[in-house]
């Protein structure tokens, strides 16, 4: 190995064996879920290009969120090491030592990736994925009239309301083909966040 | 209440937890597994077949990113990460330490008070410190001499602060652990997990939906199956 390579190497580990903190592992992950995974979903040539495009857009938005959630708590949350350690301070005054800052500090980040992991990101994503996708989805709509226009305007139409012009009383393949696409549908759904 | 939380939070098990990548993503695996499924749940703009279902798949995910986490990361990034720093770092006067666990241990003794090392509950951290752990850069002083003393040299074990000091908390050596746990997690959980859910979810959740389907297209005609299924679509678009 490289003497550069090697000394960056070593610092890293000598950095990390000193203070290795909650939030590295778990920016890391959302780092690379954000990049791999829109990547992969983008690689798969079974499903068609526009479903493709919103289902690695979706993921990668859910990966950005967790990514700045757990920055955000993780800051927000070292504001308060300064006054808890005074008022820990102030309540056992008969205390040889005060509290060390920097063990409440490890341990408030810890807490934080907690309460990001459990509650912060599952709700942020609740209230701001779907407004944003909708958003996205309202775009793409548009995109897809346009083009219609031009090929024929029957191909773009949900194979529901075809099925429902055509057949009052669904047959079986119907039913079946139905089934299909709630169940896709279905599993378009959810943060599909995981690690 | 605050001196209880603060004390908490300063414990050495505490500190030993924020300070280890592994237990830090089980920590945070275990609970997206019960916060992401309970959160799909009380989401009020899908219908609840839905709900029901990214929930359930939610939850056997994260269930297999624990399976895949526990069987990976431990034995092969962890364990095979150490080995591959010692061979690199052969010349940084390392001590021998066999495996990622004993030196996890050491590590784990010295952030304790020398008193607290010796009691009972500590003794299998202890007995992993065996007499052959030598410390290169220091004469090839015994490591467990820096944790428990020497009766024969009349000395006691060290406080977390002077080993700190003098360079024996083998920092080297603790992050190439930390590193490399790092790097199994992300491998872990960005392709391996996604990879083995596409192979082992998707059918089981399929074959949990179709049922259900099934047993909602008998009880009702076709025409009514029809406006259903287009609710459905409209509120998932």
């Amino acid at each position: 190995m490289s003497g550069f390579f090697y000394n960056k190497l070593k610092d890293l580990c000598i950095s990390l064996g000193k203070h290795n903190d909650a939030l590295y592992a778990v920016l890391a992950i959302a780092m690379f879920k954000g990049v791999m995974r829109p990547t992969f979903t983008m690689m798969d040539k079974k499903t068609d290009h526009q479903s493709k495009k919103y289902a690695a857009f979706r993921e990668g938005l859910t990966e950005a969120i967790a990514f700045g959630s757990y920055l955000l708590t993780h800051r927000l949350i070292q504001f308060a090491v300064v006054p808890l350690a005074r008022a820990y301070n102030k309540v056992n005054k008969n205390q040889e030592k005060s509290i060390s800052l920097k063990k409440l500090q490890n341990g408030l980040s810890l807490l934080s990736v907690c309460l990001t992991a459990g509650i912060i990101i599952p709700v942020v994503c609740n209230l701001t994925l779907k407004p944003i996708m909708d958003g996205v989805a309202g775009f793409n709509n548009k995109k897809g009239k346009k083009n219609n226009t031009k090929l024929d305007i029957k191909e773009n139409e949900s194979p529901l309301t075809q099925m429902q012009m055509y057949s009052p009383k669904l047959s079986e393949n119907s039913k079946r083909l139905l089934n299909t696409v709630r169940v896709t549908s279905m599993q378009n759904y959810g943060m599909k966040v995981g690690g | 209440m605050i001196t209880s939380f603060v004390n908490a939070i300063t414990s050495n098990t505490f500190q030993t937890i924020a300070q280890n990548t592994d237990a830090c993503v089980k920590i945070e695996t275990g609970l997206k597994a019960v916060g992401r499924p309970a959160f799909t749940l009380m989401d009020k703009n899908t219908d609840k077949d839905t709900r029901k279902y990214a929930a359930v798949k939610e939850f056997l995910y994260q269930l297999l990113c624990f399976g895949i986490y526990i069987a990976v990361i431990p034995p092969i990034f962890k364990n095979g990460g150490f080995k591959l720093a010692q061979k690199i770092f052969k010349n940084e006067g390392m001590p021998a330490f066999k495996n990622a666990k004993q030196m996890l241990a050491y590590h784990h003794l010295a952030y304790m008070k020398p008193e607290e090392r010796l009691l009972p509950k500590n003794k299998k951290f202890l007995d992993l410190i065996d007499d052959k752990l030598t410390n290169p850069k220091d004469n090839n002083t015994k490591l467990i001499e820096y944790l428990v003393g020497n009766k024969e040299k009349n000395t006691t074990g060290l406080h977390k602060g002077t080993m700190e000091k003098q360079g024996k908390m083998f920092d080297l050596a603790k992050g190439s652990i930390e590193l490399s746990s790092i790097i199994g997690s992300v491998v872990g959980l960005t392709i391996l997990a996604p990879e083995i859910s596409h192979l082992i979810l998707h059918p089981i959740m399929n074959t949990l939906d179709f049922k259900e389907e099934e047993t909602h297209q008998t009880s009702s005609n076709g025409s009514e199956n029809g406006v259903n299924g287009q609710k459905i679509l409209d509120k998932k678009a």
